[in-house]
């Protein structure tokens, strides 16, 4: 099997055993429960936008999020353990070893992403007299461009930790959670009601993009002298 | 045929000199210690060695490449460094068929046999699906080797292999490390502060201090080279120590000959016998009950090099 491959499956496998995976199927049962019955309510919007903008907004939101969780948990703990300098030695490329992470992260938080996806979509439909489904621009940007901001997401905070100390790194979660959720959080008021066209989700599609190709690039500076100096 | 070779290594951490101009090899199936006290630049060294740090000058070589410079050369070489390298999260079995897959073993039938083999070799068998972090220190430690040794490597890296283990489990992962050399014929370069095991185990050694080898040959060697030949007296009648001491001094073949309570110690040259300074004494009739020759260990070689370095 690819190395890449048996990287990712074991990340995927010890993601799914810990704490944090339930804690984040919490927060997607939560944030379903409590926000999706808000749409039938609404009434200065048409149903579809309003339920278009939640869910485009939940979904990614969590992604994420549990993102952040996921990725402290395959990069950070491994650093800080010593285990990293182990794997250093072992026939794994670091690019291998830095993106089978990624893709390790990537799939349980989408996966997650998608159960939010699911739960509103049925939470908002329970007891409603019409059927509400996502626009299609929404579709897409569920399939892919949450997925693509997630492995953005989880890809930069890998190698921010790889290459920073523990003290930087601790430093730079906060300044990740105040920096980039709370104002995710207040955006949601910003969106409201506004039409998610194919421009928007094409827009944010071209820059998940873009923002993967800068990953792609900043890996050229993973260096093992780096992460082995950098260790606690 | 030469394994690993370390050619002028120099290496600088912010301006401030780690190894200075280092050289040394390793032959194939040798136990090779090397010996320093903390800080002399024994890890950073094996780092260089194994490809995590590159070095400012100088190459370190393991079957004649850079093993920072090729993802498969790194196959034939295991590792055990200060840190097992295990998963805490994981069982013991769990962490060995990562490890074996990161390796190359792909075959699944294969690879759960040479793990139940190697847990048995290390005496885990019956741990095999509890918790690493439930293991206990010396567990963990013999884990660590027999993931090292998981893909069966030509060369094994081992980083204070016995640090912190009690007696009875430092002596089990010697005969391990001694089992591999001998049995598998694996090439040891074994990094240590601890004297005693590596005189037991190392078929040769260099000495590192302040970044420097100091001294670098077989044991048997260093001890005789650095170790000047003693004879230790004790007299019949320790109020003669003074007359014996003034008699010796005065010999030729005596370099040196200092009292020790009511003995005397007696640094001789090279071809000196033990019979010329027996004689010398009772010829002026001074009884003697007890003389040895003494051999330098390789603690007060080691010792010697140590504390000359320190006053350098």
């Amino acid at each position: 099997m690819n190395k890449l491959l048996i990287v990712a499956r074991k990340e995927l496998r010890g993601i799914v055993k810990t704490r944090n995976m339930l804690i984040s199927v919490f927060f997607a049962v939560w944030f379903s429960v409590m926000t999706a019955p808000v749409v039938k309510t609404t009434g200065s919007a048409p149903i579809y936008a309003q339920f278009d903008n939640l869910i485009f907004y939940m979904v990614l939101m969590l992604g994420l999020f549990v993102a952040y969780l996921f990725t402290g948990l395959v990069f950070s703990n491994e650093k800080r353990e010593g285990v990293i300098e182990t794997l250093l030695c072992t026939p794994l490329s670091l690019r291998d070893l830095w993106l089978g992470k990624v893709v390790g992260v990537t799939i349980p938080a989408y996966l997650i992403a998608l159960l939010t996806a699911g739960l509103i979509t049925v939470i908002g439909n329970i007891g409603s007299p019409i059927l509400v489904l996502p626009s299609p621009p929404v579709v897409f940007h569920i399939i892919l461009v949450v997925p693509a901001f997630i492995a953005v997401a989880a890809g930069l905070m890998g190698f921010a930790q790889l290459m920073l100390g523990m003290r930087e790194n601790r430093i730079l979660n906060l300044v990740i959670f105040f920096l980039v959720f709370f104002p995710l959080f207040f955006a949601r008021n910003a969106i409201r009601g506004y039409t998610l066209s194919w421009f928007v989700i094409g827009g944010l599609m071209a820059l998940a993009l873009i923002l993967l190709a800068v990953i792609r690039y900043l890996t050229r500076y993973l260096s093992k002298e780096r992460i082995v100096t950098s260790i606690a | 045929m030469k394994e690993i070779e370390v050619q002028n290594l120099t290496k600088r951490f912010n301006g401030k000199m780690v190894l200075n101009d280092i050289s040394f090899e390793v032959k194939e199936g040798e136990i090779f210690g090397y010996l320093g006290p903390n800080g002399a630049g024994k890890t950073t060294t094996m780092r260089i060695i194994l490809g995590l740090l590159k070095p400012t000058t100088g190459k370190a070589l393991v079957f004649g490449e850079e093993l920072g410079r090729c993802d498969e050369l790194r196959t034939k070489v295991g590792v055990l460094l200060e840190h097992d390298g295990l998963y805490n999260g994981l069982s013991a079995y769990d962490n060995l068929d990562y490890y074996a897959q990161l390796y190359g073993l792909s075959d699944g039938a294969e690879r759960k046999r040479k793990i139940e083999e190697l847990l048995d070799f290390v005496g885990l068998s019956d741990r095999k699906d509890d918790r690493v972090g439930k293991l206990s220190k010396g567990m963990r430690r013999k884990l660590g080797l027999a993931r090292a040794i998981v893909h069966e490597p030509e060369v094994l890296f081992l980083d204070e292999p016995t640090s912190g283990l009690d007696p009875e489990a430092q002596i089990m992962v010697r005969g391990l490390i001694l089992q591999l050399s001998a049995k598998r014929g694996v090439t040891i370069f074994l990094n240590s502060h601890d004297l005693d095991e590596v005189q037991r185990i190392c078929m040769k050694i260099a000495i590192l201090q302040n970044g420097e080898i100091k001294a670098y040959d077989t044991v048997e060697n260093l001890r005789d080279k650095m170790g000047e030949p003693r004879i230790e007296i004790t007299l019949s009648d320790s109020k003669y120590a003074d007359k014996a001491l003034k008699i010796l001094n005065s010999l030729d073949s005596v370099s040196d000959c200092e009292r020790e309570g009511s003995g005397l110690t007696v640094v001789t040259r090279a071809d000196t016998q033990s019979s010329t300074i027996l004689s010398a004494l009772m010829e002026n009739g001074i009884g003697v009950e007890e003389i040895k020759r003494v051999t330098k260990s390789l603690e007060d070689v080691y010792l010697d090099i140590v504390r000359n370095g320190r006053e350098e």
